[in-house]
């Protein structure tokens, strides 16, 4: 069944949670809704569900158009940020509710409780009431009370923002088992944590401020962002301020050739505009304000002095020769077990700090020490930078 | 400061046990002893008896046992049902409404009792409502000083409750009907007791409105208590205290048992 949303904006007195959200879900797909805290995301799935009503807009489902349908209609399964179990009733009957409220037979009501309960692996806590439950089973449950009804659209609220990293590691990986066991569904799953949201999703929608910024296949929106908020929120890209010039930009003085603004790649067509106030002014224009946008893991560092066991494999050395190597110097480094995250800062360009992620096991220069800084064009996007 | 050394604690010690003591436990003793007493001449109460409890616990004042608790049972279970729906009400009115619902409830607590009474006398005692000189004046009455407090009561824990609840029962093809009956009241059921205990514990000794409205016919234990110290009666007015007070407290333990565990979270 398809979730769509046309223009749906919903307003608290004077509080704008969401402004103008288009968005298609189809039936099997996930689409992450991902934001920062207070972006929407929670108000778009009350809408999609709803539990609140639109100041404008309309939403539909299956192509009958539910914006005036109260939730108990919807057939929508919900799980919310709190998880919300009953307190009064045991696990067993949580899961029951919706097939006692859609007054199946005992039977079935039964079979299919110890249905969802072994699906989510917790067949054993039946009897439990919910304070009787770790965070994680609680959560479970919460999934199988929503998944008891057969919605044709589930709605996650952050499932997992309650729980502990390791915690919530294990149950991302049963929710993408979960997803293959109900591959019809379509589920629309808000997280503020991209990494959830890459593994997950299909589609990613990023939010801001109450609007959609992007949306676009999980891949896409990492390799080739199409907005610097996306660009930096989704995996943490360095956005380093360049010009166009002849045959490429042109970054703290020195040209990276071969690179160019494609229309695609500039903001406009996903609803963001608004944010981009330099954005818009054409492909290919020479002056707007752009931002070179490249991931930490995709930047190679050597020493400057130039010796060839460095970690670059560009053995020249003295970064003036190099076409796409900025000479810098190596301000910080964190350890993070399976990498490490340096910090620089290219010459020439004081304010701006480079973050690169290199494995551990290669040798790392000295904090302090002066660096070549290699971009490779074919790691590097070109976004608009925010008008602000 | 003074609490850290020993002299110190001592001497606070004794002072919460005087007041304590005197103010507080001194004369329920002293209304038991009365209860018993043949004679109190000297300090101590002589010739004990039970002829004061036995004359407690028959003919008028045994009637008015009953009437207290048919009142405090009426009026109480009606409180309770009016103001947990006021209540659940106000929580989906507009705002405005709802702090107009607010301060209405929290009128009669603020209005001295006898104020009440005598404007629900005045009030019924003239068509088109003639309620003067039947039980209904008095049940009325102890309805509307007890509703404000289960109001109170259930409205706090309301506060306390996520609509979350609410939303998701309905998510799942509740009806509202469902929702109220299955989810909210069952939610709420530890401050609805609550709410019943505290009203029935506060009609079963209410005076001042009762004295201005009640009929003859419909005389409750306490205003017994009071008319019976009037007329000099003090010793059976003490035993009559004593029964009030016994069986207020059966009432107020049964009603925290049926509590039960507590399901707020
Ligand atoms: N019932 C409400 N009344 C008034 N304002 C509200 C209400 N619900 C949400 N808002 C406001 O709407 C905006 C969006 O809220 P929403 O809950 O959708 O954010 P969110 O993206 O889910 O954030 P989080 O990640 O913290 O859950 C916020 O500014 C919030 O303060
Ligand atoms: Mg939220």
């Amino acid at each position: 069944m398809t979730v769509r949303l046309e223009d749906v904006t919903v307003r608290f007195g004077q509080t704008v949670a969401l402004e103008g959200l288009d968005l298609t879900v189809a039936a099997g797909e996930t689409v992450a809704l991902l934001g920062p805290s207070g972006s929407g995301k929670s108000t778009a799935l009350k809408a999609i569900a709803g539990f609140v009503r639109p100041s404008r807009g309309r939403i539909w489902l299956a192509g009958a158009d539910v914006t005036d349908v109260p939730p108990a209609r919807r057939g929508i399964g919900v799980v919310v940020q709190q998880y919300a179990l009953f307190p009064h009733l045991r696990v067993a009957d949580n899961v029951a509710f919706g097939l006692r409220a859609a007054r199946k037979p005992k039977a079935e009501v039964a079979r299919r409780v110890a249905e969802v309960l072994e699906m989510v692996g917790m067949a054993k806590y039946a009897r439990r009431y919910p304070r009787e439950l770790s965070g994680g089973q609680q959560q479970r449950v919460a999934i199988a009370r929503a998944l008891a009804i057969q919605p044709p659209v589930l709605l996650l609220d952050e499932p997992l923002a309650a729980l502990d990293a390791q915690l919530r590691a294990d149950m991302l990986g049963e929710l993408q088992k979960l997803r293959r066991e109900v591959p019809d569904v379509a589920i629309v799953y808000v997280t503020h944590d991209q990494s959830e949201a890459l593994a997950l999703a299909d589609r990613i929608a990023v939010m801001r401020d109450a609007r959609l910024v992007d949306i676009a296949p999980a891949a896409d929106l990492y390799s080739a962002p199409p907005s610097a908020f996306t660009a930096s929120f989704l995996g943490g890209a360095n956005l380093l301020p360049v010009e166009v010039v002849e045959g490429g930009v042109r970054l703290a003085g020195q040209t990276l050739a071969g690179l160019r603004p494609q229309a695609a790649t500039l903001p406009g067509d996903a609803g963001g505009a608004s944010y981009q106030g330099a954005g818009r002014s054409g492909a290919g224009g020479r002056s707007e304000a752009l931002l070179l946008c490249i991931r930490p893991h995709a930047i190679k560092l050597s020493d400057r002095v130039g010796e060839a066991d460095a970690v670059g494999e560009r053995g020249e050395g003295g970064g003036a020769t190099a076409g796409d190597s900025w000479p810098g110097v190596l301000v910080g480094a964190q350890w993070r077990g399976a990498s490490s995250r340096l910090t620089c800062v290219i010459d020439g360009l004081p304010a701006v700090s480079v973050q690169v992620d290199v494995p551990t096991g290669e040798c790392l220069p000295e904090v302090g020490a002066k660096v070549s800084i290699e971009l490779p064009v074919e790691a590097c996007t070109l976004v608009a930078a925010e008008g602000r | 400061m003074l609490l850290w050394t020993k002299p110190g604690k001592i001497v606070t010690w004794i002072a919460f046990a005087l007041v304590f003591g005197v103010l507080v436990l001194a004369p329920f003793i002293v209304v038991a002893a009365a209860a018993f007493a043949g004679s109190w001449n000297g300090v101590f109460p002589s010739s004990p008896t039970t002829s004061h409890l036995a004359e407690a616990l028959s003919g008028d004042e045994l009637a008015s046992l009953t009437v207290s608790l048919q009142t405090a049972f009426l009026g109480g279970l009606l409180a309770v049902v009016l103001g947990t729906w006021a209540a659940l009400a106000a929580r989906n009115a507009p705002k405005p409404l709802a702090r107009f619902a607010d301060a209405l409830h929290h009128l009669p607590i603020a209005v001295p009792s006898v104020v009440v009474g005598l404007s629900l006398l005045v009030a019924f005692s003239r068509q088109p409502v003639l309620l003067n000189g039947t039980k209904w004046i008095v049940v009325i009455a102890h309805l509307v000083l007890m509703v404000a407090f289960s109001y109170g009561t259930v409205a706090a824990a309301l506060q306390r409750t996520n609509d979350a609840y609410a939303e998701v029962a309905a998510s799942l093809g509740a009806s509202p009907a469902r929702v109220l009956w299955q989810i909210r009241l069952p939610m709420l059921r530890p401050a609805i007791v609550s709410a019943a205990s505290l009203s029935i514990a506060l009609s079963m000794g209410e005076v001042g409105a009762t004295i201005m409205v009640y009929p003859a016919s419909w005389r409750t234990l306490p205003v017994s208590v009071f008319a019976l110290t009037d007329r000099g009666q003090t010793f059976t007015a003490a035993a009559e205290s004593l029964v009030l007070l016994a069986v207020t407290v059966v009432l107020v333990v049964t009603l925290d048992r049926l509590r039960g565990r507590s399901v707020e979270r």
